[in-house]
């Protein structure tokens, strides 16, 4: 034990005072803090200028009644949309369209709509910048206003006070937890993807760190020193176990950060007076993810130790590292289908595999907790599996850290496991 | 007490048998050479002494103990193929290796800085080993194998990438360990470095141990059977019958004679020949011939 303990200790140690891991502690959040600003940014970002926009109305009906539905306004008061040419009536459709076109392309207007004589058929819209999504909405909107109120006003109904009919109804998302219930704002979907991410690179970093770490032994020939006073195992055990305590240190000081973050945003919030609609996670979920992702470590992390100790350099290694990679990049891209139904057969199934199962089962718990049977069977099966995946790679490592040369093929691997 | 007991030791990989019915008996307290071409099983038979290989069948015992990862902690090893972490500091490696073997850390740090101090390293002893010259990563690698006080130590070619000065600092060590009692086996190519340092060898072939002993008796059984030869003018007289093979060099020849000749008859050929002789001396024969000959005559 005391073997082992050195181990981890020189692991971490030398892991944890290294330059790339101060950087990496520091630039990681960083980086993920930026992508969610940008996120938020962009899509929360208004539009400032008034869309300028013709009509050419073959009905003659319906101009002035999309006009008067036209009451969006922008975050500075200006109107959303201004209406600056109207023709009605015209008697060449090509004539008008080629006139406004002209002055779409002069930029006086930015489009112009088209409205059939049959109010049934195709409505255009012709515009510069067609991926401008953020207008249809607005537009639809209104133009189905017109449409609605010309019908009625067809079948003899007369109505007066179209805003008021129109107001849309007002519907609110509530998510139904065995704990309660909470407000749905898109947070599940968002919680469950930045988990699934998070442990897919968590999983991915940690457990080629510890492939690299199991390499540099072997090609820099420290391991025959080290084997000549430590067994194969205690090695493998102290270096996982060593990797594992840098991983926690690191998410230790991001946690810290995170809840620095959450209580200073509390404190500003309680001394204005204004309530944070914060992003409740529950504790449930980030202890679960917590066990998932320690089991998914343990088992992945040996799974890439063999896989170094079965290589004698680099290049190797990142061939014969697809076996480990395959099954999380796998895990993350099926995780659309576990997200949209956690529990259909099939994501029952895939989520009690044991490779699969840190990330799919972490992402059912998030989205729909499932039966306490089927978390507990996954847990099982994966200590079952790691149990299985260690006596493995203990066996490959043990040769492997002996032979150098030429990359190792399956038939081979099989043998090494034989060896005594 | 004996340091390394193989009984009939056998090692197997596949189909290849690396290391064959071995036995032999290494005496505590003495410098003892382990000699054998390129894959004769040397390398096997020590990681089975380390306990990193088991046998396929046999017994070894170490110090008295069967080989367990006790006795492990109890040998130093040297292994040829030299490397540490590279960027790890010359210190913290020292002492990481010394605790793994059983010592404390203080006390490892305090022997650490002795012995960097009698290797005039010091000054290096916060710099990275990948800072350090290949020569004094040499003189750190051979502290890690003695640091821990082994009664056991096992040095694979010790003195490659030593310069001279260096090279007999080591060899110094290596006396002064046997005369604090450990036993030192020393793994080489270089026979004239096995013929000043070892008491007795051990020379293995084809996994077989085809020659064990005293040095001194191998060579005694061999008899005096070479004739070392200065001379100039004709050389004829090499041609005798009872010449069995000649090695000739600048200032004359190294001449191996037949069983049973007579060394007289052929110094009175080198006479009648008209050779100016200025030495003529028999001699038992080289550790490099015996060398040669076994795992020749074996192959």
């Amino acid at each position: 034990m005391r073997k082992i303990w050195l181990i981890v200790k020189r692991e971490y140690l030398t892991r944890v005072k290294t330059k790339g891991f101060v950087i990496g502690t520091i630039v990681v959040p960083l980086i993920g803090v930026g992508f969610a600003l940008m996120t938020a940014f962009l899509s929360a970002r208004q539009p400032t200028q008034t869309f300028r926009m013709g009509i050419v109305d073959q009905s003659g009906e319906l101009a002035a009644s999309i006009r008067g539905s036209m009451s969006a306004k922008l975050a500075n008061g200006e109107p959303e949309f201004s209406v600056l040419q109207t023709v009605s009536r015209p008697p060449s459709l090509s004539a008008a369209e080629d006139q406004l076109r002209e002055q779409v392309n002069s930029g006086a207007l930015d489009g112009y709509l088209v409205i059939p004589a049959d109010l049934d058929a195709t409505i255009e819209l012709h515009m510069r910048n067609p991926d401008n999504l953020r207008l249809i909405a607005p537009l639809t909107g209104a133009i189905n206003q017109a449409l609605v109120m010309a019908r009625l006003q067809a079948r003899g109904i007369r109505v007066s006070d179209a805003g008021d009919i129109f107001q849309s109804a007002n519907l609110k998302l509530i998510k139904v937890t065995r704990t309660g219930e909470s407000v749905e704002r898109g947070q599940t979907v968002g919680i469950s993807i930045a988990l699934v991410m998070l442990l897919y690179v968590a999983l991915l970093m940690y457990g080629i760190i510890t492939m690299r770490s199991v390499l540099e032994e072997k090609t820099t020939r420290t391991m025959e020193t080290l084997i000549s006073t430590v067994r194969p195992f205690q090695l493998l055990a102290g270096k996982i176990l060593g990797v594992a305590g840098v991983a926690f240190t690191q998410f230790l000081i991001w946690m810290t950060a995170l809840a620095l973050v959450f209580t200073y945003g509390a404190f500003l919030s309680a001394m204005s007076g204004v309530p944070i609609s914060g992003v409740h996670i529950p504790v449930s979920l980030l202890v679960y993810a917590l066990i998932f992702f320690v089991l998914g470590y343990f088992m992945y992390a040996s799974f890439y130790a063999a896989i170094g100790s079965a290589c004698s350099n680099e290049q190797d290694a990142q061939q014969l590292q697809w076996p480990a990679t395959l099954p999380l990049v796998f895990s993350v891209v099926i995780f659309g289908v576990v997200l949209s139904d956690p529990s259909s057969h099939a994501s029952i199934v895939l989520s009690e595999i044991p490779l699969f199962a840190p990330i799919l089962m972490t992402l059912r718990i998030s989205v729909q907790t499932p039966p306490f049977w089927q978390i507990a069977l996954s847990i099982a099966l994966l200590l079952a599996a790691i149990v299985g995946v260690v006596w493995v790679s203990a066996h490959v490592y043990r040769v492997g850290v002996l032979m150098y040369g030429k990359r190792p093929n399956l038939p081979e691997l099989l043998r090494w496991l034989r060896y005594s | 007490m004996n340091a390394i007991e193989l009984d009939s030791v056998t090692k197997a990989y596949d189909s290849v048998t690396a290391v064959d019915a071995v036995s032999l008996n290494i005496r505590q307290g003495a410098i003892v050479g382990l000699l054998g071409p390129n894959g004769a099983g040397k390398t096997t038979t020590i990681r089975m002494v380390m306990s990193i290989l088991m046998p396929d069948s046999g017994a070894i015992r170490v110090l008295d103990q069967p080989v367990s990862d006790r006795t492990r902690d109890l040998i130093g090893y040297l292994p040829e193929e030299r490397g540490l972490y590279p960027r790890m500091k010359v210190r913290d490696v020292i002492v990481f290796l010394a605790a793994l073997h059983g010592m404390s850390e203080a006390e490892a740090g305090k022997r650490a800085d002795e012995w960097l101090e009698r290797f005039e390293l010091s000054a290096w002893a916060d710099k990275k080993l990948i800072d350090l010259s290949k020569g004094m990563q040499q003189k750190v690698q051979f502290i890690t194998s003695v640091l821990h006080r082994p009664p056991l130590v096992i040095l694979d070619e010790p003195f490659s990438g030593l310069d001279p000065v260096n090279a007999a600092a080591v060899k110094d060590i290596m006396l002064e360990l046997r005369d604090q009692g450990s036993t030192v086996v020393l793994s080489t190519h270089r026979m004239e470095q096995v013929e000043k340092m070892c008491e007795s060898i051990c020379l293995i072939n084809h996994g077989k141990c085809v020659l064990d002993g005293e040095l001194r008796a191998i060579k005694q059984s061999y008899g005096k059977n070479t004739a070392h030869i200065e001379f100039t003018g004709p050389d004829g007289f090499l041609k005798h019958p009872s010449v069995a093979g000649v090695n000739r060099f600048g200032t004359g020849a190294e001449v191996k004679l037949k069983p049973g000749a007579d060394a007289q008859a052929l110094l009175k050929a080198a006479i009648e020949c008209g050779a100016q002789i200025s030495r003529f001396e028999l001699l038992e024969p080289s550790l490099n011939d015996i060398f040669i000959e076994r795992t020749t005559a074996h192959a």
